[in-house]
């Protein structure tokens, strides 16, 4: 088990009064786990995963990561649990415009500290794996959305995690492009990372093997493929 | 990437923005340079001004030499200092206003420098005197004159030629009859001011130009010690308790309480105003810069880069701004020294030789500790920002953006 | 001059009336009334009696600063006895200088004339011109001068860099009003009024400011030299060249800033 979550919940004080975004959360992700979750704006499945990816602490519940208490981590701790065990993807892709594709992806392998050849040779790998070895040395702002895309899932496979997390990854891209980071997202899953999306997009909640259906801060119902 | 490497790109990805931001520090540092030049820029000249003559003491009349007073009684006071243990050399000096007579025009406007140039005691070597021959040799003779180079130029004088001079030792309503004086040499004296003229010669030679009538008053008695600079000015001080004997270092030390402590206090304030001017403008380029970048460090953070690792890139891009800027603002300062040493050299009665900016590398120590204390200051706010930025927050807001 | 002590007992039965500055009475315990004894000399020579009549404050004297003003006024008579060298005769003294203080002030320069025309050897000058453009303070005119136009190079390259990046955090809005049909004119009128209004609030703080500054470093300075001098003060002329030099200053920084990206096209701006 990868993560193990019970009763958690995030509670946001507001001037106009508290606002529970995630309210008592009980959920369980395993090696290999593909989930997706639905529902409506606000209804708090932003903030699951970033908790989920120990960027937003709960205010109450626990949450485990691989059997470590979160909550107990130090701010270090939690980095540094980012940076080898999860990965980001955003909607808003979020790479540096100032690197390179293949630099984008070395970005967390040199800050683990991964060697500059082991780094390069991976970086390779990974843009070759995504279908962008061609325009490794462009940067961002000569890529499509699509292509961004695929070097910001590129970059959030450096350290090899073991969970996935992806926030609205096809948000931002128009449908056929998004079928190919829905594809691309099934090869991370199957080659083994296991994968957590939220999404608005039903085909690519289908894809996934568990679909969560949140409404209100928790999770009115759940769907096994 | 380290955080150097990943500051450079981070400037170069905005060249105009970064280009701006390294000149202004380079202008703001080259000022920062120069008030550090001032601070102590007159005093070193000073003490530079003092020493290069090879007197280091200094007997007169006033607490400062040149106040107007007159020692009494000068040559015998000098041989009675020549004979301490620890003087080398004692030699007195007497000035005088004169007027040198020109074919075209005007006459110049000089002053007259009269030296003893021997002492009483035969086996004594001749007394160097406070000026450097440039041409031509020193005057030895009672009928012999040293010019300085505007003399010569504006009169067209050298070394064999003639002056006739009429000079004053009492007082400037006395008109006396002309002397003729050979010029045996071309001088530099060393604290000649801009819109001076000085000669010189000897004792003999200045009471010759006044008609005779100068009395055993000197001005200055110029001594030289076998080492011990201190304990030649407290032996003479204790020899003569009326006169004032002060080393190069001690009158350096009078100069520095009167009229060179407005340039100490105005370098101290406006070196604090172009620090403090820094620090703020570096803090908001750097702020608005992160601020600006706020998504982007989110989403480092979230990919697990630490806190301490986003403040480096910070610290990092203070450090290069105000690195390279700092760099430039070195040759800038001193080329921007040069045009403020020219305007204040303009003030009546400075030196020709005395500078106000001198180059120490003390001065160049400070500034660089100060431009690492403003770069390490101007990003304390930007690195507050990014070490408690609320990641999931930060996200949240730039997707709704 | 120095003041040599007391003796017991007074010498002079009436010692004639002097008025010693306030730093002296500080330093030296004296009080209006009390008796002293001044001579040429540290060794008491010609020594005489004086009784204090006032303290007075010395009218600052921005050449003797950090020379804390120890001294006396006696009236002249008093003082030409006591200087006197022994073989001049009485009434033979000199003075070095004789101050005037005309009518008409505007008569300065023909009054100077005349006097230079009637009195060979003596050298009357204006009070203004007196130190003429070599000046000590004409001289430190120029040097700070400098000191602010380097000062204010240095702000217009700050400037700009912050507007280059503060417009380009407008740059969607501004592409958006470009694809909706505004004209570039227009929209630089709105910003050129922006920079206006920003660079016009901006001097009226930093003159305010600068009058807080004034009133600390005036004060500071005070109390460091003892004097009753006044070293920075901001007049109506100096604030309204403040004004002049940094509004437009600011004003210009932001068109300049804004005029590289209006010269793209507006799709362009718009995209993110």
């Amino acid at each position: 088990m990868i993560v193990d979550a019970k009763n958690v919940s995030r509670v946001f004080s507001m001037p106009a009064g508290p606002v529970t975004a995630v309210r008592d959360v009980t959920l369980q992700i395993n090696n290999g786990d593909h989930i997706a979750v639905r529902g409506p704006s606000g209804c708090g499945k932003s903030t699951l995963l970033h908790m989920l990816g120990c960027v937003e602490p709960q205010t109450s519940g626990t949450l485990l990561f691989d059997g470590q208490d979160i909550s107990r981590l130090s701010d270090a701790r939690r980095s540094l649990l980012r940076l080898k065990q999860i990965g980001f993807v955003f909607q808003r892709f979020f790479l540096l415009p100032m690197l390179t594709a293949r630099e984008n992806v070395e970005l967390p392998m040199s800050e683990a500290g991964v060697s500059k050849q082991a780094r390069q040779t991976r970086a390779a790998e990974l843009l070759e794996y995504v279908g962008l070895a061609p325009r490794a040395d462009h940067r961002p702002s000569q890529l499509s959305g699509g292509e961004m895309q695929r070097v910001a899932i590129a970059r959030a496979l450096a350290n090899g995690p073991r969970l996935l997390l992806a926030d609205e990854p096809t948000g931002e891209l128009d449908e056929a492009t998004g079928a190919q980071i829905a594809a691309l997202l099934d090869r991370v899953n199957q080659a083994g990372t296991a994968l957590v999306i939220v999404t608005h997009d039903p085909a690519l909640a289908d894809r996934a093997g568990r679909v969560l259906m949140m409404r209100d801060g928790q999770i009115e119902s759940e769907r096994v493929r | 990437m380290n955080a150097i490497g990943f500051a450079w790109r981070s400037l170069v990805r905005q060249p105009a923005r970064a280009a701006l931001g390294i000149l202004g520090v380079a202008a703001v540092g080259a000022l920062l340079f120069d008030m550090l030049l001032l601070s102590r820029g007159l005093i070193v000249s000073m003490q530079d001004l003092l020493d290069r003559g090879g007197w280091d003491v200094r007997v007169s009349a006033g607490e400062l030499p040149g106040s107007g007073l007159r020692i009494a009684d000068a040559v015998n006071t000098a041989e009675e200092i020549s004979k301490l243990p620890s003087v080398q050399a004692a030699l007195v000096m007497r000035s005088a206003t004169a007027q040198i007579d020109r074919a075209s025009g005007q006459p110049l406007r000089a002053s007259f420098q009269g030296v003893t140039t021997r002492s009483t005691d035969p086996a004594a070597s001749r007394l160097r005197a406070p000026w450097t021959i440039l041409r031509g040799r020193d005057a030895e003779a009672p009928d012999e004159v040293v010019i300085d180079e505007k003399i010569a130029s504006e009169s067209r004088l050298e070394p064999g030629g003639e002056v006739t001079m009429r000079a004053s030792c009492v007082a400037d309503l006395e008109a006396l009859p002309a002397t003729r004086l050979k010029v045996v040499g071309v001088a530099e004296f060393p604290f000649q001011t801009t819109n001076e003229s000085t000669t010189g010669g000897t004792l003999d030679a200045l009471k010759a130009a006044c008609g005779g009538n100068v009395g055993a008053e000197a001005d200055l008695i110029l001594v030289t010690s076998k080492g011990d600079a201190d304990g030649t000015a407290a032996a003479i001080r204790t020899l003569r308790p009326e006169v004032r004997a002060a080393t190069n270092t001690e009158v350096v030390g009078r100069l520095q309480q009167t009229g060179f402590t407005y340039f100490r206090q105005i370098s101290t304030v406006l070196t604090t105003v172009t620090v403090s001017f820094a620090v703020l403008l570096i803090t908001v380029l750097l702020t608005v810069s992160v601020n600006q970048r706020l998504g982007e460090i989110a989403a480092l953070r979230a990919l697990g880069f630490s806190r301490m690792r986003v403040v480096k890139d910070v610290l990092s891009e203070s450090a290069l701004i105000v690195g390279i800027g700092g760099l430039l603002s070195l040759p800038l300062g001193l080329l921007l020294a040069s045009g403020l040493d020219r305007i204040l050299k303009g003030m009546p009665g400075i030196p020709v030789a005395l500078h106000f900016f001198v180059f120490e590398r003390q001065a160049l120590a400070v500034h660089i500790g100060l431009l690492m204390a403003t770069a390490i200051i101007a990003a304390l706010y930007p690195m507050r920002i990014v070490s408690t930025l609320p990641i999931a927050a930060t996200l949240r807001d730039e997707v709704i953006g | 001059m120095w003041l040599v002590p007391a003796l017991a007992g007074a010498q002079e039965a009436k010692p004639a009336d002097v008025l010693v500055s306030r730093q002296l009475a500080e330093s030296e315990g004296l009080a209006v009334g009390s008796v002293i004894r001044l001579s040429t000399d540290a060794a008491g020579t010609r020594a005489r009696e004086f009784r204090i009549a006032g303290i007075y404050e010395p009218t600052p004297d921005p050449a003797r600063l950090g020379q804390v003003p120890r001294s006396v006024r006696l009236h002249l008579p008093d003082l030409l006895e006591m200087t006197r060298p022994v073989d001049v005769p009485a009434g033979a003294e000199y003075v070095s200088s004789v101050n005037v203080a005309l009518v008409d002030p505007k008569d300065a320069d023909q009054f100077a004339k005349d006097v230079n025309a009637r009195l060979p050897g003596v050298l009357a000058l204006p009070a203004g011109e007196a130190a003429g453009s070599a000046g000590p303070f004409r001289v430190l005119e120029r040097f700070h001068l400098a000191i602010a136009v380097v000062t204010i190079i240095a702000a217009t390259v700050f400037l700009l860099a912050l507007s280059i990046m503060l417009v380009d955090e407008r740059r969607e809005t501004v592409g958006v009003l470009r694809l909706i049909g505004l004209p570039v004119h227009r929209i630089l009128v709105q910003i050129l009024l922006e920079g206006l209004l920003v660079a016009g609030v901006g001097a009226i703080f930093g003159l305010i400011l600068a009058v807080l500054s004034e009133q600390l470093i005036n004060q500071f300075f005070q109390w460091r030299y003892d004097t009753a001098l006044v070293f920075v003060r901001i007049t109506r002329d100096v604030a309204l060249t403040c004004v002049a030099i940094a509004v437009p200053l600011g004003a210009s920084a932001t068109v300049v800033a804004s005029w590289a990206l209006l010269r793209r096209g507006g799709l362009r701006l718009a995209r993110r």
